[in-house]
């Protein structure tokens, strides 16, 4: 048995500093690590819309390639978004063919428009849209939509 | 020798803030990029029609014509169907005549997107499943592990024939 006053009389050893000199390079990793596994949002969304649910979504590659076109609801009125501003589907084609010019020959090739149209929207504006796409020889189209997560449980018969 | 020369000790530089500058740093990253990676129902439409282009004859038999009203009312073929029983009616179809068989698609102005979607959705599942079963039967493991190669084979195997267009009908062609 250590005698009492060694015991309790211990406020003599001053607590070690904790050296935090890595702690910078730490979270210059993390900070790297979220550079890279991210992406900006370079477009402000300006019309309200939520995109509908599937099972068979893929992911999108080629972010350079992508042109994004948003169908949404602007107040009341339905409203149609290329890429950062509102557009009537009828100057689509001549702004696609704009996009189209700043691409490298080979994005050109794998030009893919993501179409993220809200839930409700009449199918009427969309097929108008989709022929406007169609005659801008933008042919690869995305129907953007989050996955259903339990697919094994959904649909199946 | 006027200079005096003493040995002088480098100060040492202060690094304590670099922690709460790289911390801003990341915080900022966080706040300003999405994570979510986007996904969707990857789809090839048809060149525009070109003037003197005249229109293929496609037997009757062979069309599946699935409709949407504007109460978004999917019908298959004259009849009413669920997203269910319209997967299970495409398969039907591809399976049978793999070259030959056409999904047509028509939606009402007023159907909403949302069922447009799922309707696709069931479509492309419908094939989905043809191809993981012939992936299963013939590599022996699933469509998602298959190579470039194996995957474009199967894809000619069993091609998605889904047309948009409407179907002119013409009076003997019935």
């Amino acid at each position: 048995m250590r005698p009492m006053r060694s015991m309790f009389c211990q406020s003599r050893r001053s607590v070690p500093q904790l050296n935090v000199a890595s702690m910078p390079d730490l979270i210059f990793t993390v900070l790297f690590f979220f550079m890279i596994v991210t992406h900006m949002r370079s477009d402000e969304v300006k019309v309200r819309l939520q995109v509908p649910q599937g099972n068979e979504v893929q992911k999108l590659a080629n972010k350079q390639a992508v042109v994004n076109l948003y169908i949404g609801r602007q107040g009341e009125a339905w409203r149609v978004q290329l890429n950062n501003e509102i557009v009537q589907p009828a100057d689509i084609p001549a702004r696609i063919e704009d996009i189209r010019g700043g691409l490298s020959q080979e994005n050109q090739q794998r030009l893919t428009v993501s179409l993220r149209v809200d839930k409700k929207a009449p199918m009427g504006l969309v097929s108008e849209v989709k022929h406007q796409l169609q005659q801008a020889y933008a042919l690869k189209i995305n129907y953007s939509a989050t996955e259903i997560k339990n697919k094994y449980c959904y649909g199946k018969n | 020798m006027f200079r005096k020369r003493y040995r002088q000790q480098i100060p040492e530089l202060n690094t304590t803030s670099t922690a709460d500058i790289s911390f801003m740093l990341l915080i900022f990253f966080l706040v300003t990029s999405s994570m979510d990676t986007e996904k969707g129902l990857m789809r090839q439409m048809a060149p525009p029609p070109l003037e003197h282009e005249t229109p293929k004859d496609i037997n009757r038999e062979n069309v599946m014509q699935v409709k949407l009203d504007a109460q978004n009312q999917l019908t298959c073929d004259g009849k009413r169907v669920t997203l269910a029983q319209l997967t299970a009616e495409v398969r039907a179809l591809a399976f049978v005549n793999r070259a030959g068989h056409v999904v047509q698609i028509e939606a009402d102005p007023k159907t909403t997107y949302e069922a447009y979607f799922g309707m696709q959705d069931a479509i492309v599942e419908a094939y989905h499943a043809l191809r993981e079963e012939y992936a299963q039967k013939h590599y022996g493991h699933a469509y998602e592990v298959c190579t470039a190669e194996e995957r474009s084979l199967m894809n000619d195997y069993y091609p998605q024939r889904i047309s948009e267009a409407p179907i002119a009908q013409e009076g003997g062609d019935q």
